[in-house]
């Protein structure tokens, strides 16, 4: 307490016995000592008459006291009950009155054909306030009635992800008899409640969970932003409310994220609720159509999954990732989109336990949560010799009837400076359409050199950009990854500790570039889209995993996904031609392990296989193909971390999804290739 | 027909003279003939008949009470106010100019009263203080130092009228303080800062009547100010001995800045503010205080039970309130002006000194201008041993005016 409050009441006290004084001494003062004249004190009963005029200004005095004292009360009272009445109105109502938040259904998440992939359900949670977690005997009693350990119960409660100050989840559905026995024993179980709440549900189990994402409690972050927003459609959290934090639950909170609701209750001063008035009932969030099709995903997920597994198990001992994607090029919607290693995105409903997302976040589970497909980035390795092909011949490096002579080993920048093709054994007399084919390695090398002492350095990046590589597709999914063109100007800024030799662009730069190793990255999802865009002849849809969104109420009318153009490549015909006939050859001719795989179907399927150098023993393989080759609809592509050539793994991912795409499953046994 | 005597004294006294009534009130020395029967009778009826409307006011204010509030019974307040329409009863019945020369038996029966509840067996502690005793057989409690404010009063003036108007030597002022400070010393060991003030308040109204100089009394003030801004300011000091508790600190500041305790006092005073206010004008009426009714207003039908009352009937039944209490102390200090007895004159000066006090205190620590202290606002609150004294001190000053002297 301040000295200043000390003073303010010493001031308080002198003025109100000053005031008192004056009241009682102020008039007649001069008649106060009026002298008695010597009178001997008698008892009561004393009749002198001389005293007579000191009482009465005394009582007089007293008079006063009393008026001031009344007029000063009521002085006071006429501005509380008069002039302020209506604050202190408010002030009283705002005392009695609560508004409760009704929560509002998160809209679901369906796949294209209607199927649940994500739903809501009623669950009967017990919830503990902190101060719980001093009570031994309770916590003991709460284990054994819900068939928990006491140290579990106890972790629980300490568990504070979800505020401080709300009640934490002990655990969710509990069966009607763990309720009616919390119910009937309120004195036992203090500060222990049961509460219904909607919480996700994955029908479908973990299908599709990197595209859909996972809800948890707002984060504090999310709830700043959310009070900062001015507009009007932003929705504004409270503390502890569910919100997307990944995937299409994020993507498309706004859209999935209902309303809430509003009860006024008037309550007595424990909080007890007296009587309830008026309310404004919660509206359920809006349903998502996804263009996924459970099935594809489903067979791109177990198929990714499997062999990983099996590349894992033989051969391959570092491969645990992966991802694949299917997508139709005439309009860019994702069928599919798989990622392995996956998780369940039910472990995060009712918050995640720090156990469970120590594991999920641990090194040893390989980002179980990263969306490979458009966050995960590698060097796109040989499925990106089309695009070099391209730049090649816009550039006039090379022309449709350029020939190359692969011996296995090109030493075109100097015998000092040697390179291996794949194959070293030489692939002979090649074109440009059959480099792409049998993927050799010095076809291109010829081009990196020939840009490099060309007047156009930049041809190949350029080139490369204008396919979307460097730049994010634009799909409507979180934590999109960019990938990395490299060039001149990145190197010197990149490499800033290493001599200047080093930190300028080099030949060799420009050979390991043009097949796609050393410093570029793409994502799974960029070269999927080039694909795209040479299978419709350079026209690149803008992927998309949102069909539609359903209106929540009425008919259930849809708004569409208004589909565009991302980007437009344009290639002279004849280039395209080339370079659609080196990508049929890849998977018809370039070997016949490859082949036997793909004549067992009905449609025509083009593309190409990749093997991205790593610090691993194994490099990553890559499979992109479109189909049917002469009119394309679909493009599949699969990469599988550490697994070997792109003809060991990934090509029957690929083969798989378009399996299940055509219902025409592969026949053929696979005996591995060694391709690349 | 049957009890035609007291009929009529009710009907003039309440309606038919009221210019007499008013004459009284400001006690001017009217023409004694002109205040006529009013005041010729056993009971002096201007000042009774509002003491006794605050009564019935009180009854009213606690029945609605009773409709929310589990602890304030009906039964009980009547009860209450039965035990003091006996009290009443007898000590006005009693001549009271037989206690202007008992100082000694009235000190002896004032300390006995203070220290009752410090008697193991028959003590009983609450909110802090033991200021109780638990009846035996009965189990009632009650709170002797309420009774024990009536008899300081009389201590007071018997020992002050002996002066016959005129303190003339210091020695005899110094005396009749240092006789305050004994009764206040007792009551401060229970510790009841509330009823020790109540007392110290009316004790030296007393002194002050009799005839005590200015400048003494002057000085006295002066002294007590520093004295008590010295305990204060060393009860704030670190390292300093702390004669007061924070709690009593707390209380003391917390009509300044409720924010020194925002959770217990300031939040009692804040709640109270808000029921005040929130009557406005008519109030909220008969039974529709939602600050009392839901809680929110604690001690609602004790300490403040002024915050109940106004939120229920608003400012009319403020003012209301204010107009009988004014009514009552200005007619017992007319009353006093027209007694030729000094000890009658200091007895009345006394408890109207009481009244006053104990309005300024309750009424304005609800409406937040004085510090918060436990005294109940005389005939409202609820609780037998306030309505025991307060009915009790009615049938003081009636007394007086019943053994008045005759002579005039």
């Amino acid at each position: 307490m301040s000295p200043i409050i000390v003073i303010i009441i010493v001031l308080a006290v002198i003025l109100v016995a000053l005031i008192a004084i004056f009241l009682l001494f102020g008039r007649g003062g001069s008649r106060f000592t009026f002298d008695i004249g010597g009178a001997a004190p008698t008892a009561a009963g004393g009749s002198d008459m001389s005293t007579e005029t000191g009482f009465k200004t005394r009582l007089f005095g007293l008079d006063v006291f009393a008026g001031s004292i009344i007029a000063v009360l009521l002085g006071k009272l006429w501005t509380m009950q008069l002039v302020s009445s209506d604050e202190y109105s408010a002030q009283a109502e705002s005392n009695r009155t609560r508004t409760i938040s009704v929560d509002a259904p998160r809209g679901r998440i369906l796949d294209r054909n209607g199927v649940e992939l994500v739903n809501n359900r009623a669950s009967l949670t017990v919830a503990a306030k902190s101060d719980v977690v001093q009570d031994e005997v309770e916590m003991q009693l709460l284990g054994n009635l819900i068939g928990m350990p006491k140290m579990a119960v106890k972790r629980k409660i300490e568990n504070s992800s979800d505020g401080a100050q709300s009640l934490r989840t002990v655990a969710v559905d509990v069966s009607r008899r763990v309720v009616a026995y919390i119910g009937e024993h309120p004195y036992v179980f203090e500060g222990v409640s049961v509460e219904q709440k909607t919480q996700r549900h994955y029908p479908q189990g973990n299908l599709a969970a990197h595209v859909l994402g996972y809800v948890g409690t707002v984060s504090s972050e999310q709830l700043d932003a959310s009070k900062k927003s001015d507009s009007e459609a932003a929705i504004s959290y409270s503390s502890g409310d569910i919100v997307g934090q990944a995937g299409v639950e994020y993507q498309y909170e706004s859209v999935l994220q209902g309303v809430k609701g509003e009860q006024t209750v008037y309550v007595d001063a424990s909080g007890a609720v007296l009587s309830y008035s008026g309310s404004v009932e919660a509206r359920s969030g809006s349903d998502i159509v996804l263009t996924l099709d459970s099935k594809i995903q489903s067979a791109a997920e177990e198929s990714l999954q499997s062999w990983i597994k099996k590349r894992h198990e033989s051969g391959a001992p570092d491969c645990y990732g992966g991802a694949a994607i299917a997508m139709d090029v005439t309009n860019g919607e994702v069928l599919a989109m798989a990622s392995a290693p996956t998780f369940s995105p039910s472990v995060f409903v009712g918050g995640v336990s720090s156990d469970d997302w120590n594991q999920l976040s641990s090194e040893s589970a390989h980002n179980p949560l990263l969306n490979r497909a458009v966050s995960g980035q590698y060097p796109s390795a040989s499925t990106i010799k089309p695009l070099s092909t391209f730049a090649a011949l816009d550039y006039g490096i090379a022309n449709t009837g350029s020939t190359y002579n692969c011996t296995g080993y090109w030493t075109g920048f100097g015998s000092g400076f040697g390179q291996y093709c794949w194959q070293r054994s030489g692939h002979g007399l090649m074109t440009l359409q059959t480099g792409i084919t049998f993927s050799c390695d010095v076809v291109f090398y010829e081009i990196g050199k020939g840009f490099f002492y060309s007047d156009t350095p930049n041809g190949l990046q350029d080139t490369f950009r204008k396919w979307g590589l460097g730049s994010k597709s634009g799909i409507d999914l979180p934590a999109e990854a960019s990938g990395r063109v490299p060039d001149a100007d990145w190197k010197w800024n990149y490499f800033t500790s290493s001599d200047d030799t080093a930190r300028s662009w080099q030949g060799g730069d420009n050979t390991n570039l043009v097949i796609g190793q050393g410093d570029i990255l793409v994502t799974p999802l960029q070269m999927l889209c080039a694909y795209a865009g040479i299978a419709t002849g350079g026209t690149i849809w803008r992927p998309h995993v949102l069909k539609g969104v359903k209106a929540a109420v009425g008919d259930g009318s849809s708004v569409d996904y208004k589909t565009e153009v991302a980007r437009t490549a344009d290639e002279d015909s004849s280039y395209m031609d080339l370079v659609h006939r080196g990508l049929v050859g890849v998977v018809y001719e370039e070997s016949e392990s490859q082949a036997v795989h793909f004549t067992n179907m009905s449609v025509k399927v083009a593309g190409k296989t990749g093997s991205a150098q790593t610090s691993t023993e194994q490099p990553t393989g890559w499979f992109i193909a479109y189909a049917p080759a002469d009119d394309p609809k679909y493009v599949v592509g699969c990469v599988m971390e550490s697994s070997g050539f792109g003809s060991e793994g990934a090509l029957y991912v690929v083969r798989d999804i378009l399996g299940a795409l055509y219902d025409q499953p592969d026949t053929a046994a696979a005996t591995g290739g060694s391709a690349d | 027909m049957a009890k035609p005597a007291v009929d009529s004294k009710v009907g003039e006294g309440g309606l038919g003279s009221f210019s007499a009534f008013y004459s009284h009130i400001v006690g001017r020395r009217a023409p004694r003939a002109s205040s006529g029967k009013l005041s010729r009778g056993p009971f002096f009826l201007p000042q009774l008949i509002p003491a006794l409307l605050l009564v019935v006011y009180g009854s009213v204010v606690i029945y609605t009470a009773s409709l929310t509030i589990a602890d304030a019974s009906f039964v009980r307040h009547l009860v209450g106010v039965a035990m003091g329409a006996a009290g009443a009863l007898a000590i006005w019945h009693y001549d009271y100019r037989a206690f202007a020369n008992m100082s000694k038996a009235l000190l002896i029966t004032d300390a006995v009263l203070m220290l009752l509840p410090s008697v193991p067996g028959l003590g009983y502690s609450a909110l802090g203080m033991t200021g109780w005793i638990k009846i035996p057989l009965i189990g009632m409690t009650f709170q002797p130092s309420e009774l024990a404010k009536l008899v300081t009063i009389y201590l007071m003036a018997s020992l002050g009228a002996e002066y016959n108007g005129r303190i003339e030597t210091l020695r005899d002022y110094v005396k009749l303080c240092a006789i305050l400070c004994i009764p206040f010393g007792l009551i401060m060991t229970q510790p009841d800062l509330g009823t020790g003030l109540i007392i110290l308040v009316t004790g030296a109204a007393i002194i002050i009547c009799s005839g005590a100089k200015r400048t003494w009394v002057l000085v006295t003030i002066a002294l007590i100010v520093v004295g008590a801004a010295l305990i204060v300011a060393t009860s704030l000091t670190d390292g300093l001995p702390h004669l007061l508790k924070q709690y009593q600190l707390k209380r003391l500041i917390v009509f300044v800045d409720p924010s020194v305790d925002p959770a217990g006092d300031g939040y009692n005073l804040q709640q109270a503010k808000i029921a005040v206010g929130s009557g406005g004008f008519f109030g909220k009426g008969f039974g529709n205080a939602t600050q009392a009714g839901s809680g929110f207003l604690p001690e609602a039908h004790t300490d403040f039970v002024f915050a109940l009352l106004s939120e229920e009937f608003g400012f009319v039944g403020a003012v209301a309130l204010l107009a009988l209490f004014g009514a009552m102390i200005f007619t017992t200090v007319g009353m006093a002006q027209r007694i030729d007895a000094p000890f009658g004159k200091l007895v009345l000066a006394g408890v109207a000194t009481m009244w006053s006090f104990q309005l300024l205190q309750n009424v304005g620590m609800c409406i937040g201008i004085m510090p918060i202290t436990g005294i109940p606002l005389p005939f409202i609150s609820f609780g037998s041993s306030s309505m025991l004294a307060q009915m009790t001190a009615i049938g003081m000053v009636q007394s007086v005016w019943h053994h008045r002297p005759k002579a005039a």
